[in-house]
């Protein structure tokens, strides 16, 4: 398996560490009720198809990315930085 | 009386040769890493173009100025300098302080350089990167894994000469690598005619 790192470009597997599910969201508030806290915590869906999970390219640029990959086949089909991800996020709360 | 401590070399000084490849030790340098403070990256793109004439590159690559200064791409917004000793590149970076993390890194990293016509086979023996002409030229960089050694990769220039740069640590471990990779030859399908 190669992942195509925006920063460094096709890269083999042993460069990369798997971190898990990037869809995961920090509730807002600590007081957020319990149950928030459990699906953040422990809760993970398990999708037959395209799923965007997190990888940390600690052998090349050090950047954290946001892979979609398809559980069935393992194609992949997008490869952003985490750091673009998470500004997007961030700017799509804002407006 | 105390014994006095010496400086030692991270790897053989003598040079190795073997199927007309050439594995040495690579000059002792200045180096300095300098990574841009959040949203920091364009003034100290801007100081370091003012100060030393040269555009920090935004790809893996590396450029020098006419100072002879190298400037490592070593990550998003982040580069390794390397000069010739007595530059004193920490005090003309010291301004950067404000907007960059500064860090002198002469005693972590060591340069292994690898010269000859089939310097690109063997390199490629250890090296998960395509080296190709067209794919990797003089001046480009690539961050990656020389068998399990994390190195920064930079053509030299077209000889090919390759320079490893390798935490001296395992600079004694890379360098046995790469002599056994000499050792064993330049592969029949890399033969150059």
């Amino acid at each position: 398996m190669r992942l195509n790192c925006p920063c460094c470009g096709p890269r083999g597997l042993e460069e990369f560490t798997y971190r898990g599910d990037a869809t995961v969201r920090r509730p807002e508030s600590p007081t957020a009720p319990a149950q928030d806290w459990v699906d953040y915590v422990y809760l993970r869906d398990n999708p037959a198809g395209p799923h965007r999970e997190l990888w940390y390219h600690g052998a090349g640029c050090r950047s954290w990315l946001v892979v979609t990959r398809d559980t069935r086949t393992h194609a992949i089909s997008d490869v952003v930085r985490a750091v673009d991800v998470a500004r997007a996020d961030k700017e799509g709360a804002g407006s | 009386m105390p014994e006095v401590l010496h400086p030692r070399d991270a790897v053989s000084p003598v040079p190795l040769t073997a199927h007309g490849v050439t594995l040495r030790a690579g000059a002792m340098r200045e180096s300095v890493s300098l990574a841009a403070f959040r949203g920091q990256a364009d003034t100290l793109r801007a100081f370091v173009g003012k100060e030393f004439d040269v555009d920090l590159p935004d790809t893996p690559r590396s450029v020098e100025n006419a100072d002879g200064i190298t400037f490592i791409w070593a990550g998003p917004n982040q580069w390794l300098l390397r000069a010739a000793p007595g530059t004193d590149l920490l005090t003309r970076l010291s301004p950067c302080a404000a907007f960059a993390a500064l860090t002198a890194q002469g005693d972590s990293r060591t340069a292994l350089e690898l010269r000859g016509p089939g310097a690109r086979a063997i390199a490629a023996k250890l090296v998960p990167v395509d080296l190709h002409p067209r794919a990797f030229a003089a001046g480009d960089v690539a961050l990656t894994l020389a068998g399990h050694i994390a190195v920064i990769l930079r053509q030299v220039d077209d000889t090919p000469c390759y320079e490893f740069l390798v935490f001296r640590s395992l600079a004694q471990s890379l360098h046995h690598e790469l002599h056994t990779a000499m050792l064993g030859g330049i592969p029949q399908a890399d033969r150059i005619s």
